[in-house]
């Protein structure tokens, strides 16, 4: 199980290296602008094909690429309406602060349960490598916290239980 | 090591050029202004001026070598002539008539006109109207399906290459009539007409950049975004191209040092050099920096271990990975954007070039040591 998972990150860290070569790319359509193609998508030709990176069904990544932006949208595994409902309100959480991930796009692609847009600019400002490992990491810290989150509510639904029981004894 | 020099001007940096007497360099932070450095020693810069006309970011800068005058395109749809009035670095505005961003710009070999790429998805060809005393530009508005993203002119002063972003590159005619005198080697009635196409190659299937003729215009250089470089040897009627795919980032500029080899740029962050053998084939040799194969060797020891791995479910070392991340970087630590010549007008190889990249560095590089290495290419 631990295996798949590194296969699956390092899959995605390779595809990330050839994927973020972004350059600096004014707006074709509007004059004076500059714009991500990846979420205007208004001149085809300055797009690349998504790639869809998958370990099973339900867990994913999507990588779509332009000339000056890329777009990276995450599905994380749940496995029960537990860790549905974790997943949902934990990313939610994690969204509304997008601000302070500089990365982190306000709003999850339709599908997915998290967003990272990057452009061309956090590529001049940061270290390439440093934001493809970034997003490594984030990986797999959300994979450890729905995990840590769905064992402490586990662990206090049965403290909660035991101890309403105790009153029947 | 290549290397001779290597100076951070700045946090980042677009474009870069050459003063004729090659002692400065004026280059792009990455910002709207432009700003002239002058070596006064090894590693000791002076910032002597700054040219402030611009709006938005520069996207180009070409510095002539025999008027001196400096050439400037920006993403806010202008361009600017800047003379050398006294002290003064003086604008004269250039009527581009584009209604997008310029991205790139190259005065012709004769310099009494240059060509300026752009995002309205056309060339202008600009030159300089006596009788106005101000620069008119005149557009070749035909075939180009997306933003012209390089323009490089044939030492003819006539012919010129675009490449773009629909992934084509093409060679115009830019004859004007009263800059350019028609002489008995223009090869036909299209080489004498503004704006008509002699060619169009369909090599690549990405993005095309970094066009490139070689010093006796007769062979055409040019990278894809698909990690391709192109070869167009006798261009003309029936030109003999050749496709060359190398592992590896993209590339974004090339530069020909001799009629047979030629350097590429690009996101990898080291130079690249191609060959061409005495039959005509194109290949990679290597590339120029040297801690780039060191990086390759621990590349693939990590693939190695990993696979073993995957059959002995044993934990691999994470160690390797990080070191051949870290190890990833040499003399510039960003994408480079853009090579220039270092060598003098006119001498048919070029030794020395230089290198600016997006970690704001502006590295000097000299073959001369390397020419055994490189084998009697040359």
């Amino acid at each position: 199980m631990a295996n798949s998972l590194r296969l699956y990150l390092a899959c995605i860290k390779n595809t990330l290296e050839a994927a973020m070569c972004l350059q600096n790319f004014p707006c074709q359509e509007v004059e004076r602008h500059n714009k991500p193609e990846v979420e205007l998508k208004t001149s085809p030709e300055l797009l690349l094909n998504p790639v869809l990176i998958c370990r099973n069904e339900a867990e994913k990544c999507l990588i779509e690429t332009s000339i000056n932006s890329l777009r990276i949208s995450l599905k994380v595994k749940q496995a029960d309406e537990l860790e549905n409902i974790l997943t949902k309100k934990f990313l939610r959480f994690l969204s509304m602060r997008a601000e302070a991930f500089q990365v982190l796009r306000r709003k999850p692609v339709q599908g997915y349960d998290i967003s990272f847009l990057i452009t061309n600019y956090h590529c001049e400002e940061m270290q390439k490598q440093k934001l493809i490992d970034f997003i490594i990491q984030f990986m797999e810290d959300i994979e450890k916290e729905i995990r840590d989150l769905k064992e402490s509510v586990n662990t206090r639904g049965r403290l909660v239980a035991t101890e309403f029981l105790k009153q029947f004894m | 090591m290549a290397v001779v020099d290597v100076h951070r001007f700045a946090e980042s940096i677009t474009c870069h050029a050459w003063s004729p007497d090659l002692s400065m360099v004026a280059l792009c932070p990455n910002n709207t202004e432009v700003h002239i450095y002058k070596s006064l020693s090894q590693d000791h810069w002076e910032r002597l001026h700054v040219l402030q006309k611009h709006d938005q970011i520069v996207s180009g800068i070409d510095w002539s070598s025999k008027s001196n005058k400096i050439v400037t395109v920006s993403h806010d749809r202008n361009s600017y002539v800047w003379s050398l009035e006294g002290a003064e670095w003086v604008p004269t505005l250039v009527i581009l008539r584009l209604n997008r961003a310029a991205l790139c710009v190259q005065w012709s070999p004769k310099e009494n006109k240059f060509a300026v790429g752009s995002g309205a998805k056309t060339v202008c060809i600009c030159y300089y109207e006596q009788e106005n005393n101000w620069w008119v530009s005149k557009l070749i508005r035909k075939r180009h399906e997306s933003s012209v993203t390089s323009v490089a002119w044939h030492p003819n002063n006539v012919l010129l290459a675009t490449t773009s972003t629909d992934g084509k590159c093409r060679v115009f005619s830019t004859f004007i009539k009263g800059v350019d005198t028609k002489d008995s080697k223009a090869g036909s009635p299209a080489e004498t007409k503004f704006g008509e196409q002699i060619l169009q190659l369909d090599l690549s299937y990405s993005w095309a950049f970094g066009v490139k003729w070689s010093p006796s215009g007769n062979t055409l250089a040019y990278v894809g975004h698909s990690s391709m470089i192109y070869f167009v040897d006798d261009v003309g009627p029936s030109p003999l191209a050749q496709s060359v795919a190398f592992r590896d980032l993209p590339l974004r500029d090339v530069l020909f040092i001799s009629e047979k080899m030629v350097i590429g740029v690009g996101y990898d962050s080291n130079p690249m050099v191609f060959a061409s053998d005495d039959t005509g084939i194109w290949s990679f040799i290597r590339y120029i920096g040297e801690k780039k194969a060191a990086s390759s060797n621990s590349s693939y020891s990590s693939q190695f271990s990993e696979a073993f791995g995957k059959f002995y479910g044993s934990q691999s070392k994470s160690t390797t990975a990080n070191d051949a991340s870290e190890s990833r970087g040499g003399v510039h630590d960003n994408c480079i954007n853009s090579i220039v010549s270092l060598s003098k007008a006119g001498s048919p190889k070029v030794m020395r070039f230089s290198t600016s990249g997006l970690d704001g560095k502006v590295a000097i590089w000299d073959l001369e040591n390397m020419e055994q290495e490189l084998g009697n290419q040359f």
